[in-house]
């Protein structure tokens, strides 16, 4: 069907259709799941699929899910072609079968009406455990695909409706937590089973030649309205630079390279020149690369276009294999949905910083600050575990708005929950102490980066494993236009019996007895625009209320306040400051150089430790 | 003033009177009903510097309506329930006094952390909400409680005592006092209370205990702050209200309209504030409901279609769904509210192009002022009221009695400029077409409350209300696959309407953790025993006898481990066991896989909140039957040309004026039924017929809809 003769008004039903189904797979999957991972934090993702399969829908999904689903989708095609009946459910989580990353388990079922395969519907939902070496399905300390956990290649969860109880046993008996693994597959599969009931609701209701030449249509408003966009961008090539703290071992602030092409209607991205794959498990594959370096430009785009094939097809990927940002078997890439990821993603804002400035956000916190906990609760003897959300970084300000809090990081873009403190307390033996503002924490612009948090969190029952797998303590997110960076933040043990302190870098693995204080202050956003041009007003209020100190308010904001507790502002001084603040001269991007968190330096105290790196510490026992 | 009354009572007889009073952005709306059955309905501008102004006018209009002076006929009125928007436009507008939140200590900023949740994820230039208290009045109390109520760190007074000399200085109106886990032990919050008011004098002091008795601190410190934020609001309004009708002669106590859908004397509304947000939509599931009942159709869906937004709203069983997920100006509610579910799509949302060349409507809306091209005043931009004016199915003449003069040329061409040029459609195909959007976003919003929640809405009556819903809802329910829909004779004035028959609620929970496979539930057994005294005494002192109380037990469940729950039924019982336990492990278990696709039968069931709802039933009213039509052959008022989306077509259609129908009346479409409030559109195949009670049903000729359909994606063309 050409274009010419398609009614508007259908066009406009059925995209409201598809995007309310996949919004009830959705519900479902987010209501029903077993662990925090994703009925809090959300990490997970369900989309339609056509049966070639090209991306129809998503909903208020993971992007590093749902800009690379395709490829693990192809392959699981490819590995059963002739072999794809009703009834079927497919899984995989392998990346090195073009999926994300071992901890993100595709589930896919065809949706077949009449006997013809028209869609697939799909949820890649982040389990909470894959059975790895340490108790977290994200880890930088993991250095093979045999320490990050069960590999599963493309295979048949039900077979013509039959459900396969032995590769379900294989399957939950490689992992922890067996009940809440089991719940959470289950959870998935409902989710896939209500996005293909409704789907063939849909073609019975309008007929399947309509709807797929509609599904069609989609993918060509979607393609016109992309190509709009990206041919708007002018031409050229544009160049970025970004560091990944470390490898997790012994490599530190490993570069990311990105040229970005623009040519017409078509985006290239050239990763050449990153740095060597990683020995821990911070690798990217390629799905999670392709991924994140196509996200920033589906951000850059109208958000009301309806984000799918026609979009995703303007924008292609190149990544040498055998570097960071694209692993050689069997490296690990067990946390590749977030390092490089991450500082992909930022590195492409960056690059293109000059060229779209009104659209380009500052860089954002890179997950320093989410650790895995686990432990066995002394009282009951049972093993526990949490991915921690509460102490989570800010993102960068944009044009026209500061940072949200508590993003965790730039792939999974604030789309995820954090755990009430009750909550928390109520499932496990921890206490949580604190999750407050961190004044100063966040880069300073026209538009300020969200504030960092202070979290502390002390093990009441027992010791508790921490493991963290972010990135950005000491590169910390940019400014850009102007804008200053967030600080980098980073993690300590305090020791109840004599007050000392254990930083740690940004890849660790340390246990924290029992009655001691993990505390964590996450970095803020970056800043975007030059900070003496935010509103005086503004300012004023953000020193009032402890965000800004007064110090940063008079040295950067160029904004000069009365020392009362609802400060008031000296017009006419800070006119004549902020006129001397304007000759000097700030940088497009900020730093420019690796290694730039300072947050570590201006925290340590004599007597205080730095464990790089460690790999299973006690903290007490460090010395 | 503006008005109309229909089947006025004759004063003089002796009787009593219901009366409901609903405030809106525009009217006041009033619904009288005599214990004979008679119904007055009335419509006051509405006086929004001062909202006690348009009631006490309104009143004295509808009393002079019964011939009867307003003392005389407030002397007589046995229920006055009134709907106000004083809470909500306080949020809304962020108008409301300065207020300060005293927190645990290292917690102060749950209100600015939310759930960590940043919607729209493509939206990077999306602004962060904000809240209702500024940081500098957000302070920490040095204490802490375990979640077992130990005591881990005492109360620290003196950084309570200093705290409130902060919100003296700052002048605050009102304190929440929200500390982490006081729903196990309260006496942190409680002495910290009494401290500030010492401290603070005639400032309101409110516990998050006693607003939001729940596990999860984010909602019950918002329930809390929210409270304090519209307290000395509708503090102040209300009792003017009371003092006012008291003095007119109202012998029985004012009660207002609660979120939850039920309503409570001005002092419980006062001790729990944030009941009131949302007071007047609340009341249209109570009217649903009635109509469930008088019709005996236990399950409806009720669509309240006004200017700027749909409401609506699913009955299952009588009931109306609840929710304990309603926000308000992105601040969580927290306490049950009826779950009515809001879009923007109203007569006033604005049909457009996007730059891709998709026709989109709403959800912005041209709202009264200018409103819709056909109103002349000065709006260009096509909305739903001009399709409805360039299709022939709204008639210039007859909009609101003829007291608004609709000018059908600006309608067309506003439609043939913003949406006909630029998608080469010709003006039928383009108003119809912003028809037929605006009626798939309604399906989409009626889907979002029923299949997404694994309701299946086929079996269901649609109830229509508001002035627009009558163009709207045949084609709806054709749409969704609905046989029946009912348009009440009170549409008009439907949450007013609602007013008048809903009963007193109050909502109590306690938070218990607890586990289906222990052996005893003492702790629980008490709970519910204490939770249901407390609620029997509160609905004996508004004059509830035990044959009008029903009590009501329910539990947040999930099954071990999981993390969210959902709220099902709990039989009765002094003690449970593991009898009741099966029980409610069987009910658990048919609801997850209803709303889930699976159930994991086997696995225990864990417990959060214990919920107690006590119901005080209004004694059931009755209406009129009016007299049947004499079975002479209808004639219509006249004929004109209407397009109707199921043959894509204008037909030459019959049009009937509401008034010159009776009881036992059939008309078939195509038709138009209309009146000075409302219009009601019957399509070619379906059946409207006029109901003892003086509502219209119609039945809809859902076996044709699927062939209308699938005649709809051939023949309607874009450019042809």
């Amino acid at each position: 069907m050409s274009a010419t003769q398609t009614d508007p008004v259908l066009f406009s039903v059925l995209l409201g259709r598809f995007n309310s189904i996949v919004n009830e797979m959705t519900l479902t999957l987010e209501y029903s799941a077993w662990t925090s991972i994703l009925a809090l934090n959300r990490d997970f993702s369900c989309a339609i699929y056509d049966a070639e399969p090209r991306q129809l829908c998503m909903y208020d999904a993971l992007p590093s899910h749902t800009a690379s689903l395709q490829l693990v989708l192809r392959e699981i095609a490819r590995t059963f072609e002739g072999d794809i009946h009703e009834g079927d459910v497919f899984a995989c989580n392998s990346p090195y079968r073009w999926n994300s990353h071992v901890g993100d388990l595709v589930t896919v079922a065809p949706v077949f009406v009449d006997g013809r395969h028209l869609f697939w519907s799909v949820t890649k939902g982040h389990q909470m455990d894959t059975g790895a070496t340490v108790p977290s399905s994200v880890s930088a300390v993991v250095q093979n695909v045999w320490q990050e956990g069960l590999h599963i290649p493309p295979l048949k969860l039900y077979d013509r409706g039959v459900k396969r109880d032995d590769v379900f046993d294989l399957y939950l008996s490689n992992v922890r937590y067996r009940e809440h693994s089991e719940g959470d597959l289950l959870a998935q599969l409902g989710s896939v089973e209500k996005g293909r009931e409704r789907l063939v609701e849909l073609v019975r209701e309008f007929g399947a030649d309509v709807v797929t030449s509609y599904a069609e249509q989609m993918l060509a408003y979607s393609d016109r309205r992309m190509s709009e966009e990206i041919a708007a961008v002018p031409d050229g090539e544009y160049l970025g630079e970004g560091w990944v703290d470390t490898d997790g071992y012994d490599a530190f602030d490993i570069p990311i390279k990105v040229k970005v092409t623009v040519d017409g209607e078509q985006v290239r991205i050239d990763l050449d020149g990153s740095g060597a794959q990683a020995r821990g498990g911070v690798n990217g594959s390629y799905a999670t690369t392709q991924a994140a370096a196509s996200i920033p430009f589906m951000q850059y785009i109208d958000p009301d276009i309806p984000h799918n094939d026609g979009c995703l097809r303007h924008i292609e990927c190149y990544a040498p294999e055998g570097t960071i940002v694209n692993a050689r078997f069997p490296a690990a890439t067990s946390a590749a949905t977030i390092v490089p990821s991450d500082a992909i993603q930022d590195t492409v804002n960056k690059a293109m910083a000059a060229a779209l400035p009104s659209r380009v956000p500052a860089g954002g916190a890179r997950c320093g600050n989410t650790p895995q906990l686990a432990g066995v609760d002394a009282r009951t003897g049972e093993p526990w575990g949490v991915m921690l959300f509460n102490g989570t970084g800010g993102a960068g300000g944009t044009e026209g708005a500061d940072g949200w809090p508590l993003v965790e990081s730039i792939g999974a873009a604030g789309g995820v929950k954090a755990q009430p403190v009750e909550q928390l307390e109520l499932l496990y033996p921890i206490r949580i102490e604190r999750m407050e503002i961190e004044t100063d924490s966040m880069g300073f612009g026209a538009f300020n980066g969200g504030p960092g948090v202070r979290c502390e969190v002390r093990p009441i029952a027992g010791e508790m494993e921490c493991i963290t797998f972010g990135d950005n303590y000491a590169n910390p997110p940019h400014g850009v236009l102007g804008g200053t960076p967030g600080i980098g933040g980073g993690m300590y043990v305090e020791q109840a019996a004599d007050g000392s302190r254990a930083f740690f870098t940004a890849t660790a693995h340390v246990v924290v007895r029992e009655g001691d204080l993990l505390v964590g202050v996450s970095t803020g956003g970056g800043g975007y625009g030059n900070p003496i041009e935010r509103d005086a007003e503004r300012v004023r209020r953000d020193v009032r209320d402890g965000l800004v100190s007064r110090t940063a308010a008079r040295a950067l904001f160029g904004v000069v306040l009365s020392d009362d507790p609802d400060p008031v502002l000296d017009a006419e001084a800070t006119a004549a400051l902020r006129a001397e603040l304007a000759a000097v001269e700030r940088p497009l991007v900020d730093p420019q150089e690796p290694g730039a968190a300072t947050w570590l330096e201006e925290t340590r105290r004599e007597g205080d430790r730095y464990l790089v790196n460690p790999k299973g510490v006690v903290v007490g026992d460090d010395d | 003033m503006t008005g109309r009354k229909e089947d006025a009572v004759d004063g003089s007889s002796p009787g009593t009177f219901r009366v409901g009073i609903d405030i809106g952005g525009t009217f006041t709306d009033f619904t009288v009903i005599g214990d004979d059955g008679s119904v007055s309905l009335w419509k006051q501008a509405t006086t929004s510097d001062d909202p006690s102004r348009a009631i006490a006018e309104g009143l004295e209009w509808v009393a002079a309506g019964l011939r009867l002076k307003t003392p005389e006929f407030l002397e007589r009125v046995s229920l006055l329930v009134h709907g106000t928007t004083a809470g909500t436009n306080a949020v809304i507008q962020r108008n409301g006094p300065k207020v300060g939140l005293l927190a645990t200590e290292g917690f102060r900023d749950i209100l600015y952390f939310r759930d960590a949740f940043k919607p729209e994820r493509f939206n990077i230039h999306l602004e962060h909400p904000g809240g209702f208290v500024e940081r500098n009045l957000r302070l920490g109390a040095v204490e802490r409680i375990a979640p077992d109520g130990e005591v881990v760190t005492p109360l620290d007074e003196a950084s309570v005592r200093a705290a409130a000399e902060t919100f003296r200085a700052e002048g605050v109106r009102a304190v929440a006092v929200a500390f982490l886990w006081s729903v196990v032990n309260p006496a942190h919050e409680r002495r910290a209370a009494e401290i500030l008011r010492e401290e603070l004098g005639d400032v309101d002091v409110l516990c998050s205990s006693d607003i939001l008795p729940e596990v999860g601190e984010w909602e019950r410190t918002s329930s809390t702050v929210l409270s304090a934020y519209i307290l000395p609001v509708i503090k102040a309004y209300m009792r003017k209200v009371e003092d006012h009708l008291s003095g007119l002669g109202l012998a029985h106590p004012l009660l207002i309209m609660q979120i939850n859908g039920g309503c409570a004397s001005v002092d419980e509304v006062l001790r729990r504030p944030v009941n009131a947000v949302h007071s007047g939509p609340a009341a249209a599931p109570a009217a649903a409901a009635w109509y469930a009942r008088e019709l005996g159709e236990d399950d409806l869906i009720t669509v309240d279609m006004g200017g700027t937004s749909l409401d609506v709203c699913v009955i299952v069983g009588g009931q109306a769904g609840m929710s304990r997920k309603l926000q308000v100006e992105s601040q969580p509610i927290g306490v049950p509210g009826v779950d009515v579910h809001s879009i923007g799509a109203g007569g006033g949302s604005i049909a457009w192009v996007d730059n891709g060349g998709a026709l989109r409507v709403g959800p912005r809306s041209a709202g009264a002022t200018p409103g819709p091209a056909a109103y002349g005043a000065g709006g260009t931009e096509p909305t739903v009221t001009d399709a409805h004016v360039a299709l022939g199915r709204l008639a210039p003449e007859a909009f609101l009695g003829g007291q608004r003069k609709l000018h059908d040329d600006r309608s067309r061409d506003a439609v043939e400029r913003a949406v006909g040029e630029p998608l080469g459609l010709d003006l039928i195909a383009a108003a119809g077409g912003i028809l037929r959007v605006v009626n798939a976003n309604m399906v989409g919003a009626v889907r979002a409350v029923s299949v997404e929640r694994g309701i299946d809405p086929r079996g269901f009556t649609l109830v229509c209300g508001g002035g627009a819903g009558g163009l709207h809802a045949a084609s709806l329910a054709r749409a969704i696959g609905m046989k029946r829909v009912l348009i009440p004779r009170e549409a008009g004035t439907f949450c007013a309407f609602g007013m008048t028959v809903t009963d007193v609620r109050h909502d109590h929970s306690r938070a218990l953790h607890a586990v289906s496979s222990d052996e005893r539930f003492e702790e629980v057994d008490a709970a519910f025993a204490e939770m249901e005294a407390e609620a029997r005494e509160r609905l004996e002192a508004s004059g509830f006898g035990p044959d009008q109380i029903e009590i009501q037990r329910s539990v947040d469940a999930r099954y071990v481990g999981q993390v969210h729950e959902i709220t099902i039924p709990v039989p009765p019982a002094e003690a449970y066991g593991p009898t009741q336990m099966r029980e409610i492990e069987e009910r658990f278990n048919a609801e997850h896989r209803r709303h889930f696709t699976y159930a994991r039968e086997g696995l225990p069931i864990e417990f959060l909140h214990w919920r107690v709802t006590g119901v005080g039933r209004i004694p059931e009213t009755r209406q009129p039957a009016p007299a049947r039509g004499d079975g002479r052959a209808l004639v219509p008022a006249g004929t004109r040309g209407v397009w109707f989306e199921e043959v894509d077509a204008v037909v030459e259609t019959a049009v009937h004026w509401m008034e010159a129908l009776s009881p036992g009346d059939r008309i078939s479409g195509p038709a138009i039924v209309q009146s000075s409030t409302t219009t009601i559109a019957v399509n070619p195949g379906d059946v409207l017929s006029v109901l003892d009670n003086g509502s219209y049903a119609i039945d809809v000729d859902i076996e044709s809809a699927a062939a209308a359909q699938l005649t709809t994606t051939t023949t309607t063309g874009a450019n042809r």
